[in-house]
């Protein structure tokens, strides 16, 4: 199924990052207006109004008894200001999501249009065809309306509905989560190295190394190094490490951070979007590898939310297939002796002769 | 630019946007918070339950037997000398028939024949009583050995799970401190972010004031 918000959100970034409007003599040639007076269109009448209320109240003049009608309204006409202006500062942060470098393409592209215009992007005045709109609604809640050609209709934002969604802790756009932030922390703290192995700043030391209790040893005690070929029919040590171990140590806090991670589903479906799903790295999704991110494989927010338990558990096993192959791979792979004579290169063959012979003599197969 | 889009007096449309930073900081500080607390949750809910060291303990009385209990009376040597001694005394008596020997003489000779065979015989029991007792010495000390190494081994398991059991309540204790002191400062983040917004918003309601008045005047 063709996914419409990643396409567009796509083509709504390239269309952003690549200066392309530059080079249109129509843009350039052209003013692009970009007067929406959201503030003062939407309280061009309610001067008015609110004089007629106040004199209808003053006069006794009301249509409701007590005019009780009037004075609500005339309540909600003054406090609306306030309201516009929190309304406003709610909409351009939320808005301000899709400007995010690792923004998941699978929300909703409407937004990722309505920031653009609410920026003063090149591309969305009302030169462009675009238009904003802040409506006073009767209730006393306002509404935001975007319109213009990106939009297959209008996109309306309620302020009331909005409050409401900030005071459960949920957001319009999901913000994707800075895995890689969180993933360094999450180095420091799952106990494989040594406790001077982070620093003031609780970041690993450039020289930090899983300890030697997760490296393999041979039944008398030593440590059973690999061989690796380094060219030249010459090898040397690297260590081999407990990888069953490890998983055991490290599970419990990978299962503690994605129980902190599932606090907001959408933001963890915004992580699995963007780089759990493929195991796409930070780099890969700075670079716009399109074919790195989920895809096909990514998770809607309206059909997958709330998330149901086999997603969960899915996605518990794929962070951890990150954490490992992204973060802890590094610490794994060819790691040298810590003690200098084992770190000498020596000849392959030999090596290899020796490590069998001791293997036969270590387990009576001579 | 901005001020054409949201219009109002210029100065709202610059209120507006100075409120953006604490209002993201704030939501922020109460994202990570929410995210930490169910951390915390996951940590203490998951932490390994208290165990008792001395569970595993096992009574090993029965390990312990007494091992002269099957000491045997070496009968069957005895009985072996009486019926050789029997054969070895008809055999004579025969010898001495055919060669006309006297009655005395072969009186004497079954006495002899007799008391050598005893002789032998209470060798042989010396000998299988001391080998029985070396066996049972043998076995005692097996026993005690037996015991002394299952003890050896529960005091090694109890110690060892004591220590994993201490190094991982130690480690998770830390983890569980760690994330409740985050939980802590991203509370102060949020009072912060909180309080600059405040301040921002108070900085808007002269705009206000003068918006409210230009649309209500």
């Amino acid at each position: 199924m063709e996914n419409e918000n990643l396409n567009k959100n796509i083509y709504l970034r390239q269309f952003n990052e690549s200066n392309r409007i530059a080079y249109s003599k129509v843009f350039v040639s052209n003013a692009s207006d970009y007067n929406f007076q959201l503030l003062d269109n939407a309280y061009s009448n309610a001067g008015k109004i609110y004089a007629k209320l106040k004199i209808a109240i003053e006069t006794n003049k009301c249509q409701s008894e007590q005019c009780a009608v009037e004075l609500a309204r005339l309540k909600i006409l003054e406090e609306a200001p306030n309201v516009s202006l929190d309304f406003i500062s709610s909409v351009i942060a939320e808005l301000s999501v899709t400007d995010e470098p690792n923004f998941d393409l699978n929300n909703d592209y409407r937004y990722t249009v309505a920031n653009s215009l609410m920026n003063g992007k090149p591309g969305y005045s009302k030169t462009d065809g675009y238009n904003a709109y802040l409506d006073l609604m009767p209730d006393g809640s306002q509404q935001m309306v975007f319109n213009g050609p990106a939009f297959n209709a209008p996109l309306i934002i309620n302020s009331s509905a909005l409050s409401s969604l900030e005071s459960a802790n949920t957001s319009l756009i999901a913000s994707t989560p800075d895995i890689n932030s969180e993933m360094l922390k999450l180095l420091t703290e799952v106990g494989v190295f040594a406790a001077n192995a982070v620093n003031e700043n609780g970041e690993l030391n450039a020289s930090a190394k899983i300890t030697e209790e997760y490296v393999m040893k041979n039944t008398d005690g030593t440590i059973d190094y690999e061989i690796i070929d380094i060219g030249g029919g010459k090898g040397r040590n690297v260590f081999k490490y407990d990888m069953d171990k490890i998983e055991k140590k490290v599970a419990p806090f990978i299962n503690a951070e994605v129980a902190g991670l599932m606090s907001s589903e959408q933001d963890a479906v915004a992580a699995w979007n963007v780089y759990i799903s493929k195991g796409t790295s930070v780099e890969e999704n700075d670079q716009m590898t399109q074919d790195a991110n989920a895809a096909n494989s990514s998770w809607s927010y309206e059909l997958d939310l709330p998330l149901q338990q086999d997603k969960k558990v899915l996605f518990e096993t794929k962070y951890k297939e990150y954490f490992m192959n992204n973060y802890l791979k590094q610490f794994i792979t060819n790691q040298m002796p810590t003690v200098k004579e084992d770190a000498v290169v020596f000849d392959l063959a030999e090596a290899k002769k020796a490590k069998a012979q001791k293997f036969l003599a270590d387990n009576n197969l001579n | 630019m901005v001020g054409a889009i949201i219009g109002g007096i210029g100065s709202v449309a610059g209120s507006i946007f100075s409120g953006l930073a604490a209002r993201k900081a704030m939501k922020d500080a109460e994202k990570e918070k929410r995210r930490l607390k169910s951390k915390l949750a996951n940590l203490e809910a998951n932490r390994q339950e208290i165990i008792n060291p001395y569970e595993g303990i096992q009574d090993l009385s029965s390990m312990i037997s007494n091992p002269f209990a099957n000491l045997s009376i070496a009968t069957g040597a005895a009985e072996m000398q009486i019926e050789e001694a029997d054969i070895s005394l008809a055999n004579t008596l025969d010898t001495m028939r055919a060669t006309g020997a006297s009655a005395g003489g072969a009186t004497a000779l079954a006495q002899a024949a007799l008391k050598s065979k005893k002789g032998v015989s209470a060798s042989i029991e010396a000998q299988e009583k001391a080998n029985e007792d070396k066996r049972a010495r043998g076995q005692q000390f097996m026993e005690q050995r037996a015991v002394a190494e299952a003890e050896r081994v529960q005091n090694a398991d109890v110690s060892g799970r004591e220590f994993v059991y201490s190094e991982r309540e130690r480690r998770e204790q830390q983890q569980l401190d760690r994330t409740a002191s985050l939980i802590g400062m991203a509370e102060t983040a949020r009072a912060q972010a909180t309080a600059d917004q405040t301040s921002a918003i108070s900085g808007g309601i002269g705009n206000l004031t003068s918006l409210a008045g230009s649309i209500f005047g």
